[in-house]
């Protein structure tokens, strides 16, 4: 059973006394009417004085007087106090229908603009602050529904303003990382360059001692340009996810191989899962974590790649025992060109985060400054 | 049409209300089953009033006012009403030697009793004549009962006995052939 709003409750509390009131009352005017409508039947007057003997025809006159007096009396009282009954009972009625109309009137009338209000309040919650309510109704309705015309109205006009000032925020950032990012690659191309504009003025035959090694830096730093490019390209391209069952184990196992040999990455798989995931987005997921591990931890120290099944769930947690996040930090590293590195476009645990939601998955990061960190994926198995 | 309905839903807000808030016992008349005769040129109709004078009549009977009783009778075929006939009965009480008078208007008659039961019996019955040519046909006949507003002359106030009956009419139909019937 739905719970009454306050104002009914209070409406209803007020009817139930006013009309028990009446109700009493009405109880208490019956009973005493009953008691005259008994006492005035009891009364026998004219029998009594039919049965006196009258001496002359002037006493006679005046007892008949008397006697059609009292029987008029007596009928009229009679009626009277039918007709008083029938009208208290007709009006207490007709109160008691009259106030269940107002109620239930009121009560429509108040609940049908709140009912409006709250569906407009769930659409404001929901982003749409477009929606204005019609003015109509009680006065006071009419109030609360303008204020929130005008609430909305402000709300709409802050929200624009937010969004111009955002995406003006991301392209500054955007503009500043790029610029950024495609200098560093730029600066030691040019030094090259230079350096080999000199050798060629000054010392034409040894260019070629400096030759491979240009290559090589230019080659390089092309590579670096290229990489960066890739990296805005898959984040403004994250796809659908096309989601499909393999073992995860696999593919990381044939992830690791290219990274196996520079680096001590250490397996804890169970072998006999199954995720529901995007292949490519896995791939990329489980490459940007491990590459994040590899640039976090000096000295070569191990990372570790643990996988689990926990109830409908598969869990990967890659930890690492690197610089670790300072805990500040630990809330912004999913934003977009949030970076601790010197290197680096900031858009890589983005892209993780990104890819997780879409493949509905979770992931978390657990971290202390120093220490390292572990970052656990838990995604959905076969058999959900 | 519309006087009909509202009496009706008059009536019934009147009785629902003393049935929810009222000790008040008052009459709740109807008319017991009406039996017609056709007599020459005449059809008749008899029958009687059934709880109609109990609760509070017989002191309204001895007030020494005249208390009449109409009785509306009107003969219709479909839409169309062929006759409308409208009857008195009324009781009067000499207050000095304690005797009641019953007086039909429709048959000029005239009933005394010193006993009210008698009395009651008496105004409750009746019997009309309603003059009809054969070809009416199938008709229906329709009888309605109501207590006038009174006057009482010695306290100068009058009064609707109506309340009596709880202002319900009671009413009632019989489809007669006249070609067929007796």
């Amino acid at each position: 059973m739905p719970r009454l709003a306050l104002h009914t409750r209070i409406i209803v509390l007020f009817l139930l006394i006013t009309i028990s009131g009446l109700v009493l009352l009405n109880m208490v005017f019956q009973a005493k009417q009953d008691e005259i409508h008994g006492a005035i039947g009891r009364m026998e007057l004219s029998e009594r004085l039919r049965s006196i003997r009258h001496y002359n025809a002037e006493d006679s006159l005046k007892a008949g007087e008397i006697m059609r007096e009292y029987d008029a009396a007596k009928a009229l009282l009679n009626i009277s106090l039918g007709n008083s009954r029938v009208v208290t009972s007709v009006v207490l009625f007709l109160v008691i229908i009259a106030s269940s109309l107002i109620f239930i009137v009121s009560i429509i009338r108040i609940s049908k603009p709140l009912r409006e209000l709250k569906h407009a309040t769930d659409q404001i919650r929901q982003g749409n602050y477009s929606v204005h309510l019609p003015e109509t109704g009680i006065s006071e309705m009419r109030e609360l529904k303008n204020s929130f015309n005008v609430m909305s109205r402000e709300l709409e006009s802050t929200q624009t303003k937010l969004l111009l000032a955002e995406k003006e925020m991301i392209w500054k950032d955007l503009s500043r990382i790029l610029a950024h990012e495609i200098k560093n690659p730029l600066t030691p191309i040019q030094l090259v360059i230079q350096r080999l504009q000199e050798r060629l003025e000054t010392d034409p035959g040894s260019i070629t001692d400096i030759l491979p090694e240009s290559v090589s830096i230019i080659t390089q730093e092309i590579e670096n340009l290229r990489l960066l490019a890739q990296d805005f390209s898959n984040y403004a391209k994250a796809s659908q996810p096309a989601r499909e069952l393999f073992n995860p184990a696999l593919l990381i196992r044939e992830i690791i191989k290219s990274y196996a040999q520079n680096y001590d990455i250490r397996l804890e798989l169970a072998e006999d899962l199954q995720v529901f995931f995007d292949k490519t987005h896995f791939y990329q997921v489980i490459t940007n974590i491990l590459q994040n591990a590899i640039d976090a931890s000096l000295d070569a120290k191990p990372i570790t790649i643990k996988m689990y099944g926990e109830r409908s769930y598969v869990v990967i947690c890659v930890q690492d025992q690197g610089v670790g996040i300072e805990s500040k930090d630990l809330a912004r590293i999913f934003e977009p060109y949030f970076s601790m590195k010197t290197k680096g476009t900031g858009l890589g645990l983005a892209l993780v985060k990104k890819l997780c939601d879409a493949n509905n998955a979770i992931v978390r990061v657990k971290s202390k400054a120093g220490e390292g960190s572990e970052f656990t994926l838990i995604i959905e198995d076969t058999a959900s | 049409m519309f006087e009909g309905i509202g009496a009706k839903l008059f009536s019934s807000v009147v009785s629902l209300s003393l049935l929810l808030f009222s000790s008040f016992q008052g009459n709740d008349p109807s008319f017991t089953s009406v039996t017609v005769q056709k007599t020459g040129s005449y059809v008749y109709l008899s029958g009687s009033l059934h709880s109609a004078f109990e609760n509070d009549f017989p002191s309204i009977f001895s007030s020494g006012a005249q208390i009449p009783v109409h009785f509306a009778l009107s003969v219709r075929q479909g839409s169309k009403t062929l006759a409308q006939r409208r009857f008195t009965h009324s009781v009067s009480f000499d207050t000095m030697t304690g005797s009641y008078e019953v007086y039909k208007s429709g048959g000029a008659q005239s009933f005394q009793s010193d006993k009210v039961e008698e009395i009651i019996a008496e105004v409750a019955r009746f019997r009309f004549g309603i003059p009809y040519q054969p070809s009416w046909g199938e008709v229906n006949i329709r009888i309605e009962a109501s207590l006038p507003k009174v006057n009482f002359r010695e306290l100068n106030k009058e009064v609707d006995l109506m309340v009596l009956w709880k202002h319900q009419k009671p009413s009632t139909k019989v489809v007669v052939d006249l070609r067929k019937a007796q």
